[in-house]
């Protein structure tokens, strides 16, 4: 017994002793840690440095993906962890401000230069809540060696597809990586969009539109070239990718990220904005996603946090040093507009009639019930409307029973 | 009483009294740091840990419990943890919008600040007391260009250029120094700014707080938080809140974020019984996790097994053995994608060689039967090569004078195979194909990289496949969406662990009587 006594005394010692030793002092020159991606960790590093030898203050840029950044943001912020600062696309503000984890951000009079869309997307509540940086959306990817102009209808884009197919040139008409997110601007193009917007301007979830007139005519589009043998049955985004770049289709909807796999295979392509319904109508807009900085509302260097933002961050130098080390269409006006590669300026004119993706939470339930409805088109188990009615129903009822 | 062997000191008891010392000055630490993140169930268990192992490894009339003491210990901590913590989870709404504690709401609503309509917005700049580093005073120009002088704790004057004790303006109209008081350059303000910001200036009423680098502002507390009747009232506003289910309420149901964790008792399991996963799909779901299960075992155990007795006496076996155990080592995740791929209706390597013989070919990845089909497939491709080895290994335990006893009856080679080594067989193995079936029941990662458990089922009131087993089904529901449900996801986990326990019970019992006919 002697000795279990002696352990504890020891141990209650040994405890007690770093305690008192490490007071919690705050420290004289506060550490901003901001978490990004892996593209952006060297561009942010480098750049931050400018504002150590400004301020003073030491800036550590440390790799998290998106996930992981959220789990961290959405589970343990509370509890003091995460960063200062960190760059996340705007939809998941949405789950970031309803868990009370972000500080608002107030620009002043930086706020007008900005591209508009992107500031509206980062706009929760009526609230600002992030500092752009680069937009991002899909734009149209055809096959210059075999369709040389840009064609203004759907229609058009389909006559030309199908004749391609009929001389033997490709295999498909068209390369779909869905019937979701990529096939957004024929839905938008015929009139259909998934959340509609208060009188605010806010997306609301009483407002889906998933099974409107437009919706159904945009996914008709797609189901007449695949029941007649003109696109594949099989819905894969991979597939997609692999048939426009080997040459057989010419024609797909897809984003900046697939650039560099379109270089890498040499395939001649160009990029432009999307068509419209018909020969007077609106063009179709693809889902814009912002990437921006957010701030940790439980960090101890809050104003710190937001004054490199809004001093640092949002000036010229700053963005154009981004865009340089990263060419993503910049959210600031004044790099958006000095920009000259043809791939920005393609995605930038397609992005013009684009629409914030919605970062409401039941946003949520769109993505499974959407992508099974694509499915169920393409296989030809259901009919477009019967399919996006199902969706319509499957999302409504995930929403009420989440309720 | 005093016994002088009580104690014999020997270096070993020194050695290990450290070592304990150690290990328990890491896991207080630990401890403490949980408690002071309000983490009170694995400080509680890690309590546990840390009692048992000290006991164990100081009493000397413990010391034959000792390393029973550190797997009891491991087992409280990596088994028992878990398990009681997701059923404390099953019976809270955590999940989205509900992930701090009370406390923490209401700490984070009690921080936020407002400024009153009576209130004040101020560009500042700050001069620093030449005596102390912590007193400041601020110089204020209001929006009508109205100048003031405030510091900490006294009431803020208005001031202007000229005045007494106030330096020179610089080319912005704003005093180069205070006498007394330094003035803060860019520089230095940015670098402490929170430091700053949470002082407070003027005298009350009329606190003034720095909001941002450039402005400073009368700001009050938004939110006041009555603990008496649990109530929570909005100072802007005026509206009064309650706690209702996890989120302060008004009367009239204005709810205000961020929400917080409360117990819902058994509402969890309510909700998945009544939600409309169980009236669609589920019952389809589970005929197709029993098939993929019970098909899964038979099949890779066939094939292991039929190749085991091929290739027992070949001569060679060892090199066929090598090639066939291929399989085996490569991780699934790169075998499942290469399958996929193999099979892709556009341009799977499969699909091409079934079209260049047969001139068709089955949808491998959209039609639901073919879809089955390739899952059983690539799950005997992923798993022979384990039965193959356990086969061989107990067919070498079968003593062969049965073997001769059975020829020299007269009995044939099938005979002797289904009569004698399958039922010895299976008494060795049968433990192993029930671990194999409960472990292909919730085989989530075959299922969700292979196909993500689609094609999806046409008319289903919520997205589900044809090929889901439970597990991916219920990660569909509770986590594939932005709107993770952690408190629904582990009571559907407790529902499938019972399920589960209970076919097990089921399998060993029934497995017992083979055993006992067998002998």
């Amino acid at each position: 017994m002697k000795r279990f006594v002696f352990l504890v005394v020891l141990v209650v010692l040994a405890v007690n002793l770093p305690l008192s030793a490490s007071p919690k002092a705050v420290a004289q020159t506060p550490t901003l840690t901001i978490w990004t991606d892996d593209q952006r960790l060297p561009v942010l590093t480098e750049l931050s440095k400018a504002f150590t030898e400004e301020y003073g203050v030491e800036v550590v840029v440390e790799p998290q993906g998106t996930e992981n950044t959220m789990n961290t943001m959405t589970q343990g912020a509370a509890t003091g962890e995460g960063p200062d600062i960190f760059t996340i696309p705007h939809d998941n503000m949405g789950r970031l401000v309803d868990t009370g984890v972000v500080a608002p951000l107030d620009l002043g009079d930086k706020a007008e230069f900005f591209l508009p869309n992107s500031l509206e997307a980062f706009t929760y509540n009526g609230e600002l809540y992030g500092v752009p940086f680069a937009v991002e959306n899909d734009a149209l990817f055809r096959n210059v060696d075999l369709v040389p102009e840009a064609p203004k209808t759907w229609a058009e884009a389909a006559e030309i597809g199908r004749q391609l197919v009929d001389e033997g040139k490709v295999e498909y008409a068209f390369a779909f990586p869905d019937l979701g997110y990529n096939y957004y601007p024929v839905y938008t193009a015929f009139g259909g969009y998934v959340f509609g917007r208060d009188e605010e301007g806010n997306y609301t979830a009483d407002d889906l539109g998933m099974d409107n007139e437009g919706m159904v005519a945009g996914a008709e589009w797609a189901n007449s070239l695949i029941r007649d043998g003109y696109a594949s049955e099989n819905l894969d985004w991979e597939a997609a990718h692999v048939l426009f770049e080997s040459g057989q289709a010419p024609f797909i909807i897809t984003g900046p990220w697939a650039v560099d796999r379109f270089k890498t295979n040499e395939v001649p392509y160009a990029i432009s904005a999307f068509p419209a319904a018909t020969e007077d109508g609106e063009p179709g807009g693809p889902f814009i996603g912002v990437q921006g900085f957010m701030v940790n509302a439980g960090s101890e260097n809050l104003l710190l946090a937001q004054t490199y933002l809004t001093e640092f961050i949002a000036t010229d130098e700053s963005m154009q040093y981004i865009f340089d080390n990263d060419p993503r269409p910049s959210a600031w006006v004044a790099v958006f507009e000095a920009t000259e590669d043809p791939d920005m300026r393609g995605f930038s004119e397609a992005g013009v009639t684009g629409q914030a993706m919605p970062a409401i939470p039941a946003m949520g339930f769109v993505w499974d019930a959407w992508e099974s409805a694509g499915l169920l088109i393409t296989q030809g188990e259901l009919t477009p409307s019967e399919a996006l009615s199902q969706a319509a129903e499957q999302i409504r009822t995930q929403i009420t029973e989440s309720e | 009483m005093n016994k002088k062997n009580a104690f014999p000191v020997t270096p070993s008891t020194i050695i290990r009294l450290v070592l304990v010392s150690v290990f328990d000055v890491a896991v207080l630490s630990l401890i403490r740091q949980l408690l002071d993140d309000g983490n009170y169930p694995l400080s509680g268990i890690l309590g546990v840990v840390i009692i048992i192992i000290t006991l164990c490894f100081s009493l000397e009339k413990l010391r034959y419990y000792r390393w029973l003491g550190v797997s009891l210990a491991a087992t409280t901590l990596f088994v028992l943890y878990p398990i009681l913590y997701t059923i404390y989870l099953s019976t809270t709404n955590a999940g989205y919008g509900h992930i701090l504690t009370k406390q923490e709401a209401v700490a984070f609503l009690e921080s936020q600040q407002y400024v009153p309509e009576s209130g004040q917005q101020y560009k500042w700049t700050a001069y620093r007391s030449l005596e102390s580093t912590n007193d400041y005073v601020l110089w204020l120009q209001a929006e009508d260009d109205a100048t003031f002088l405030t510091g900490i704790g006294t009431a803020t004057q208005p001031a202007s250029l000229g005045d007494d004790g106030i330096g020179a303006a610089d080319d912005k109209g704003i005093p180069t120094s205070i006498q007394g008081y330094q003035r803060l350059e860019k520089r230095d303000t940015v670098a402490m700014i929170d430091q700053l910001g949470q002082l407070e200036f003027g005298s009350a009423p009329d606190i003034i707080r720095i909001t941002s680098l450039t402005v400073a502002a009368t700001t009050q507390q938004r939110y006041h938080y009555d603990s008496d009747g649990d109530t929570l009232t909005d100072a802007e506003t005026g509206l009064v809140y309650h706690p209702d289910e996890g989120v302060f309420t008004t009367d009239d149901g204005q709810e205000l974020p961020p929400g917080f964790r409360v117990g819902v008792g058994l509402d969890n399991f309510e909700r998945f019984f009544a939600s409309s996963a169980l009236r669609g799909p589920l019952v389809r779901i589970i005929s197709w996790n029993f098939a993929y299960a019970i098909l899964s075992v038979l099949c890779s155990f066939a094939l292991g097994l039929f190749i085991a007795v091929l290739f027992e006496t070949l001569p060679g076996r060892q090199i066929i053995r090598a090639l066939l155990i291929i399989p085996y080592p490569i991780p699934a995740l790169v075998s499942i994608l290469i399958w996929r791929n193999l099979l892709n209706p556009d341009f799977g390597a499969l699909v091409s060689l079934q079209n260049s013989i047969f001139g068709t070919a089955p949808n491998w990845l959209t039609d639901p039967k073919w879809t089955r089909i390739a899952i059983i497939i690539i799950n005997m491709w992923l798993s022979y090569p384990y039965f193959y080895i356990v086969s061989s290994g107990a067919l070498q335990a079968i003593p062969t004078d049965m073997m001769d006893a059975a020829a020299v009856d007269g009995a044939n080679a099938w005979q002797r195979f289904s009569k004698i080594t399958l039922p010895l067989l299976l008494k060795i193995v049968s433990p192993l194909l029930v671990a194999s079936f409960a472990f292909n029941f919730n085989n989530f990662n075959l299922i969700y990289i292979f196909n993500q458990g689609n094609p999806p089922i046409a008319g289903s009131p919520i997205p589900a496949g044809h090929t889901d087993i439970l597990i991916s089904f219920v990660y569909r529901l509770a986590f594939n969406s932005a709107i993770s449900d952690y408190g629904l996801g582990a009571s559907i986990s407790i529902v499938l662990f019972l399920f589960i326990a209970a076919i097990t019970w089921g399998q060993f019992r029934y497995t017992r009587v083979l055993e006992d006919q067998t002998v």
